[in-house]
């Protein structure tokens, strides 16, 4: 097979984007167990380390560009490089999404409040679970695998809207604590968002497999009330 | 006119079950394909799928070749060119073609555009056709002080649209372009593309070319040729161009173009 060059490269980028995924799968996991432990350096910590996701995606971006340029990818290679690029932003922001929970882990220091943490860390694992098997079935280019992940963001979404009810319930109960009860709103959103992010993962996965672009719905057609 | 020529008439030219053969060896087989109107076609393939030898049929200059024939028929208006009572000299004046090399005749710039009106019989105003057919060509402003020098004084990339031009200069309704840039370097390549856009506003061209970059700048449509196992070249697929070069259908067309085959 001509083009050794070029898959090597390509497979270099592949294997960048799978270290960004596990340091963003960590990251998550680490930062809801920060926000259990009300550990604020674990949380500084990982805070910190974003910076690092934030530059491998740099690196993709400009490794991916400069393939483009030089080696004129067509077809299968060019949709591979074009999600790519997708991917990597992806991944950026998922990790915006852990650093946005260790934030509200400085800010809930020596706050005394309840956390639904037991919805926290599911939605966590879930989320996490459901980006790890994405990350793989891009890898592969398994676009059936792909298309089946996002219809499980429904579980996240469940463990959101409880979440949401706890939080909501306790803002009415103690209104002295709504601004912190408030942040923690925030930790529920970035989990729940983690999750849509790899619904993009996966549209892309069956773009590069299929040439088609296929939105994966994971929401009801119809949004129930006003 | 016959059904067929109806039902064709939007297109430039049609082929159906096109055959070519040089001898007994059969080069082309099978080939289908309807060429649109005012829009630029690719043809490429590796070395050996028969695409020169299907341009060359499309204004018989296949004729030259002994042995070599054609079955199967290209409609062009309703008639297929290898008809018996088609005069081959008159298609060449409709579809005219430019070679790989620029191959000016060895005279002055001026009577390589008239060249071919008077041996056409053309009694008209020949200053005005060699300006209008140089600014078609994109290069009366380079050559309009200098009609009279010969044409082998011109760099390669002026040489070839004036190949284009004296193509031009006998009105015909498609150009056939053969490998045109790749004796260019990539600045006078770019003008030949800048060129062919601009042409097909007015014309159909048909260009046949290795450098599948350049079949992605400049063309709307793709047809993609391969060798079958008898050696005969086939056509693949067909399509718009931007679909062969994001999303092709077989798997033949993306290692191709891709670079992995061929």
């Amino acid at each position: 097979m001509a083009r050794e060059n070029m898959n090597l490269q390509i497979h270099l980028i592949q294997d960048e984007l799978l270290v960004m995924g596990s340091m963003v799968e960590q990251a998550t996991m680490q930062a809801v167990q920060a926000l259990k432990n009300r550990d604020v350096n674990t949380a500084r910590l990982i805070y910190n380390n974003d910076r690092v996701i934030n530059e491998k995606r740099y690196a993709v971006e400009s490794a991916v560009l400069i393939l483009i340029a030089t080696q004129q990818p067509l077809a299968h290679d060019l949709r591979l490089l074009a999600a790519m690029l997708e991917i990597s932003s992806e991944l950026e922001r998922m990790g915006d999404y852990a650093k946005g929970i260790c934030k509200v882990v400085f800010n809930l220091r020596d706050v005394e409040l309840p956390i639904p943490i037991k919805e926290f860390e599911e939605m966590a694992d879930k989320a996490v679970n459901m980006f790890h098997r994405a990350l793989a079935a891009f890898v592969s280019e398994d676009y059936q695998t792909a298309k089946a992940i996002p219809a499980e963001d429904d579980q996240v979404d469940q463990l959101f809207i409880k979440a949401q009810h706890f939080i909501v319930h306790t803002m009415l109960e103690r209104p002295e604590i709504i601004d912190h009860m408030n942040l923690l709103l925030w930790v529920a959103h970035n989990l729940e968002r983690l999750a849509d992010r790899v619904t993009n993962i996966c549209e892309r996965t069956y773009f590069i497999a299929t040439g088609e672009f296929l939105e994966l719905e994971t929401e009801p057609r119809d949004i129930q009330g006003e | 006119m016959t059904d067929a020529s109806e039902l064709k008439q939007d297109y430039a030219i049609t082929t159906q079950d096109l055959d070519i053969y040089y001898g007994n060896f059969r080069a082309v087989k099978g080939v289908n394909l309807n060429f649109e109107q005012r829009k630029i076609t690719a043809i490429i393939g590796p070395s050996g799928c028969g695409k020169s030898t299907v341009l060359r049929c499309f204004n018989r200059m296949n004729d030259f070749i002994p042995g070599a024939r054609a079955t199967g028929s290209i409609l062009f208006h309703g008639q297929n060119i290898y008809d018996p009572h088609i005069d081959p000299v008159r298609i060449r004046q409709q579809i005219g073609m430019v070679f790989q090399k620029p191959n000016p005749f060895p005279k002055s710039i001026y009577e390589n555009i008239t060249w071919g009106l008077k041996a056409n019989g053309f009694r008209g105003k020949l200053d005005s056709i060699v300006e209008e057919s140089l600014q078609q060509a994109a290069l009366w402003d380079e050559v309009k002080d200098s009609l009279g020098k010969s044409a082998l004084s011109l760099s390669g990339g002026q040489q070839q649209r004036l190949c284009i031009a004296r193509a031009l200069a006998v009105k015909p309704e498609i150009i056939l372009m053969d490998e045109p840039c790749s004796a260019l370097d990539p600045s006078a390549t770019l003008k030949i593309e800048d060129l062919m856009r601009n042409l097909s506003v007015n014309y159909t061209i048909i260009i046949v070319t290795h450098n599948m970059q350049q079949a992605g700048r400049a063309s709307d449509y793709t047809a993609f040729f391969s060798m079958a196992p008898d050696r005969a070249g086939v056509m693949v697929e067909y399509g718009e161009t931007s679909q062969i070069f994001t999303n092709p259908r077989t798997k033949t067309t993306e290692d191709y173009i891709s670079g992995r085959y061929g």
